[in-house]
């Protein structure tokens, strides 16, 4: 009972969803509070399916400047996630680990963003691993890479890696928030079609 | 500079003609390629956003203007029905960067914009339309508009200002 577009799936499907995002969040938000010794709270994670542009004016809007890190999920899995973050999140994760703030995108030099990427990293694997050990599938990552740059552009990347198969995006996740401030950090699962197909049928949900 | 309320957003896998004094704006092309086509007589302009080369898997895709072999003719074909004359029309391009360096996995991601940026000048060259001006590949975002009146294109990306093609 597959299906084969994402707005096929029926609610059930997504409350399943939800809580794998939940758990996949959850497993992040701690992984991230050990790594910045701060206390990090997460939204409730919530599943969208929708188009290409409203997907990018969901995110923050296409021309905002913001740091995107993305891996590649594949083997038994294919998709991607993306950890989005803007100025006044990087400057949280500076500030634990180097002691430093930025003022500007621009002054992002090497080791900066190599800290980014690295904790990104941690952020998106606690969240992959707890999907993993949860269902029993395997999933391989990419090595991870970072683009600092307009979110529509960053959001190309999946669009363009899904387009043949459909004209919407499914994303799963939510967004931290550190010490009691909003701020703007979104970690997102985009499944393939075809994976998300896999993942129900391993878990024993009938998703249409 | 450009009147913000007289500008048409193109979206992605979107095209959209105007007639002078209009202008027509599509934001953020990472490794989409956003396609200006110009007819300067009648200051007739169109603005496609293309997200993926070739339609050729997806033959029954009802969605021509996600790829450029069918997107590119749908708006020269919608152009000419508002009287554009093929011998004038001419074309800037923009877009078709490569936003991540990505190493493993099993990606296309490393040359999706590269292949973007062939295939239109491919299908422009097919449709006999010159390319005057073109601001492609690298690896930043460009928010791409055009003038109907003037037939320039502006290319405004971050940390690099704007350009003028």
């Amino acid at each position: 009972m597959a299906i084969s577009k994402y707005e096929d799936i029926n609610s059930f499907g997504l409350d399943v969803l939800k809580e794998i995002g939940s758990i996949g969040t959850g497993n992040a938000a701690t992984a991230l509070s050990k790594v910045l010794s701060k206390k990090i709270e997460m939204t409730l994670p919530q599943v969208k399916i929708l188009d290409f542009n409203k997907a990018i004016y969901e995110l923050g809007g296409p021309e905002t400047i913001v740091a995107g890190v993305l891996v590649q999920l594949y083997g038994e899995i294919n998709g991607m996630m993306l950890y989005l973050q803007k100025l006044d999140f990087i400057n949280i994760i500076l500030e634990s680990l180097m002691g430093k703030r930025i003022d500007d995108y621009m002054d992002l030099d090497e080791i900066e963003r190599s800290a980014l990427i690295e904790v990104s990293n941690i952020i998106i694997s606690s969240y992959v691993n707890a999907i993993s050990s949860l269902t029993g599938i395997t999933i391989n990552l990419s090595v991870p890479c970072v683009c600092v740059n307009m979110l529509g552009g960053i959001m190309n990347a999946p669009i363009a890696e899904y387009g043949y198969e459909t004209d919407k995006l499914m994303t799963i996740g939510g967004a931290f928030s550190c010490e009691g401030k909003e701020l703007y950090s979104n970690l997102i699962l985009m499944p393939e079609i075809d994976s998300l197909n896999f993942l129900m049928e391993k878990l024993g949900v009938s998703c249409e | 500079m450009f009147h913000v309320n007289k500008a048409y957003t193109v979206g992605i896998a979107d095209m959209k003609i105007c007639r002078a004094p209009g202008v027509l704006i599509t934001y953020a092309l990472g490794s989409c390629v956003g396609i200006c086509i110009y007819d300067p007589v009648l200051k007739l302009a169109g603005l496609i956003h293309i997200m993926l080369p070739n339609i050729y898997k997806n033959q029954n895709d009802s969605n021509i203007l996600k790829y450029a072999d069918t997107g590119i003719p749908e708006m020269i074909r919608k152009m000419e029905a508002f009287g554009a004359a093929r011998r004038r029309l001419t074309a800037k391009i923009a877009g078709g960067a490569k936003m991540f360096e990505v190493s493993g996995g099993n990606s296309s991601l490393n040359n999706i914009g590269a292949r973007n940026v062939e295939s239109v000048r491919q299908v422009l060259r097919k449709e006999h339309i010159p390319i005057l001006k073109e601001d492609v590949g690298s690896n930043y975002a460009r928010t791409l508009s055009f003038d109907a009146s003037t037939g320039d294109a502006i290319v405004k990306s971050f940390g690099k200002g704007e350009i003028k093609l």
